[in-house]
């Protein structure tokens, strides 16, 4: 039974040492002795052992002080404490001190057999932990690198998080659907102190306000119909990670009351509760929304919007940082390669010129969506022009598609009142309302003439 | 190639069957020994037990007889850090002992099939075999009785092979192998 693992067996009786390693060499372990503590910190600085069995009373050194000692030199040994019958209260102080197990003298067969089952097992989902971390560490570096960017405004951007992340500041990001607000929310988590923690994102526009509150809060049983088992809540989720609010200024003023008394005072309510519940987290928001509008309008708390805003990040749209998108576009382009398992080399010179001139009202989502396109259908070694000829005819349905009713309508106004000279009589006719619901409409989208 | 010893009044039914065994299943030939007394040197008299280490001490010194040795005890075996053992052996040594005291039951015949596998266990622990993983192999490591019974009596392919290549290589070597273990062998 090869379990691959290396074991030190520290005991001054020499019939344990022969008898233990003995025995568990027949069930496929390594097996090293040594017959005192000191003798064991010098195996110790030949080579590490990925399981420790300490007896507790040697004479010198005990196994308590032995532990400690392993532990400064290897701080995830694992070890078992083999202690006398009596001395039970002694191998409680040393799994407080870091052992995974005891057994007490003599011990049954199938009860060491179980032990060591157990810290095999043990070792493996450290190991298989320690192998996960790494992968995940090399897919937060991805996704760091997933912030492809040529332009001066995304390396301010890049620039601006390097700075942010380390504190503890409240950070609002802002910027149009599609530009990569959760992506940035990310890399700020991950470069945080809080990146160990867990990530929580929560979209605030996509529930209705009830929902949203339970999710957040989290609720006791019985606190309303259909609440059949206590449950958490994001914010209690989210305790020494980073909350992530999505589409913030869409909640309402008196969940922003809420969040906002959990924000100050660090501590949260269930719903139907009664009971404080202490939480700590870095809560970065995120709004495609002009917030100092809505709190102008009296739509967005004056306190909420300070407590969310301590820093600011505005992701400009993708139209805006044009030189981004070549190399974007091949950063999906190898993501899509790989997925589909093809072997795209690149754009065409005017296929890139497509892309470069379209305006992308969905930004570097809607860019995704079409690289991912284009890679299933392609055919040849280059995506060209023609197989890009699509995004020219759904220009206009696509840039209406990706916006709210509301940016549409500022948007058409916008156009049809440039279209007519700035002239609001000419405009107001074309659009088929009267003068003064034309004024109105421009106030509220703060348009104006030119 | 091996000597059978039965220590204390073992019943014969039992140390012949493990014999048999033996033979049939790995392939050396076992000579069954006359009785020796009770290992009194072995005794732990505050646990009424015989420890099995001292025992495969002492055979390990004699240099008569077969090269490989097994012990038989009806009286209970342990190790001083263990409560009790069904049976001991030094991995890839000489020596093992076993016992029958915990093997009990009202039909002699479980009690000579479980010391059966318990001596074939210990001798395929002898010629270098650890524990095997499969639940389905006489080399998998039973923590009760009823694991035990549960057990066939043979060896999973894999350890059946390891047998195999372990014993030719023992008679390669000439390590103690007998005509009568070519003879098995060959069979």
């Amino acid at each position: 039974m090869a379990r691959n693992l290396n074991v030190l067996v520290v005991d001054d009786e020499e019939t344990i040492c022969i008898s233990l390693s003995a025995w568990l060499a027949k069930e496929g372990f390594r097996v090293e002795t040594a017959s005192s503590g000191p003798a064991a910190l010098e195996r110790l600085s030949e080579k590490l052992f990925d399981l420790y069995l300490l007896d507790l009373k040697m004479p010198g050194m005990d196994g308590l002080e032995l532990l400690t000692r392993i532990r400064a030199i290897q701080p995830d040994a694992s070890a078992i404490m083999i202690t006398a019958h009596g001395s039970i209260q002694t191998a409680v102080e040393s799994m407080k001190n870091g052992a995974i197990d005891y057994l007490c003298k003599p011990f049954d067969p199938e009860e060491l057999s179980l032990v060591m089952e157990r810290a095999a097992t043990n070792k493996a989902l450290r190991d298989e932990n320690v192998m996960l971390r790494m992968q995940l560490l090399e897919q937060q570096d991805a996704i760091f690198s997933g912030i492809v960017a040529q332009s001066q405004a995304m390396h301010a951007i890049l620039s601006d998080i390097e700075e942010v992340a380390p504190s503890n500041a409240a950070v609002l990001i802002t910027g149009e659907t599609g530009v990569g607000k959760e992506l940035v929310a990310r890399v700020i988590h991950m470069r945080s102190e809080q990146s160990q923690g867990p990530f929580i994102a929560v979209n605030c526009g996509a529930q209705t306000e009830t929902l949203l509150e339970s999710e957040l809060f989290g609720h006791e049983r019985g606190a309303f119909t259909g609440a059949v088992k206590a449950r958490r809540g994001l914010l209690e989720m989210a305790n020494n990670g980073t909350l992530f609010l999505d589409e913030i200024g869409e909640i309402s003023p008196k969940m922003q009351v809420n969040l906002l008394r959990a924000l100050e005072e660090k501590k949260i309510q269930r719903v139907g509760g009664a009971r404080p519940i202490e939480t700590h987290f870095r809560l970065i928001s995120a709004t495609h929304r002009d917030l100092q509008q809505l709190r102008r309008e009296a739509l967005f708390r004056e306190d909420f919007f300070y407590r969310i805003n301590v820093f600011t990040i505005h992701i400009p749209p993708l139209r805006e940082r044009v030189e981004d998108i070549p190399i974007l576009a091949d950063f999906f382009l190898q993501k899509y390669n790989q997925e589909t398992r093809k072997r795209i080399e690149g754009f065409t010179q005017n296929a890139l010129a497509i892309l470069k001139s379209h305006s992308w009202p969905g930004n570097a989502r809607e860019l995704r969506n079409v690289i991912e396109r284009v890679v299933v259908l392609a055919r040849g070694r280059m995506i060209g022009s023609e197989e890009l000829d699509f995004l020219k005819s759904r220009s206009v349905e696509c840039q209406m598609e990706n916006l709210t009713l509301k940016e549409a309508e500022r948007g058409h106004i916008q156009v049809v009142l440039t279209s007519c000279g700035g002239n609001i009589s000419q405009a107001a006719k074309k659009l088929g309302i009267d003068r003064v619901t034309l004024s109105r409409k421009m106030k509220r989208h703060q348009l104006n003439r030119d | 190639m091996l000597d059978l010893i039965p220590f204390g009044a073992v019943d014969p039914m039992a140390v012949s069957i493990v014999a048999a065994h033996i033979q049939a299943i790995i392939g050396a030939y076992t000579n069954i020994q006359s009785e020796r007394s009770l290992p009194d040197y072995a005794l732990i008299a505050t646990r009424n037990q015989y420890d099995a280490a001292k025992i495969l001490k002492a055979l390990h010194g004699e240099s008569q007889g077969a090269p490989f040795k097994l012990g038989l005890l009806q009286e209970d075996l342990c190790l001083p850090i263990l409560t009790y053992v069904y049976g001991e052996s030094q991995l890839g040594g000489k020596v093992a002992v076993i016992s029958i005291h915990r093997l009990i039951d009202p039909r002699p015949e479980i009690i000579y099939e479980r010391a059966a596998k318990i001596g074939i266990h210990e001798v395929g622990h002898m010629i270098g075999l650890e524990h095997c993983r499969g639940i389905d192999c006489l080399m998998h490591f039973s923590k009760q009785l009823d694991q035990l019974d549960g057990q066939p009596l043979h060896f999973c392919s894999a350890c059946e092979y390891e047998v195999s290549r372990r014993m030719k290589r023992l008679v390669r070597n000439g390590i103690g192998v007998t005509s009568q273990d070519q003879r098995s062998l060959e069979k």
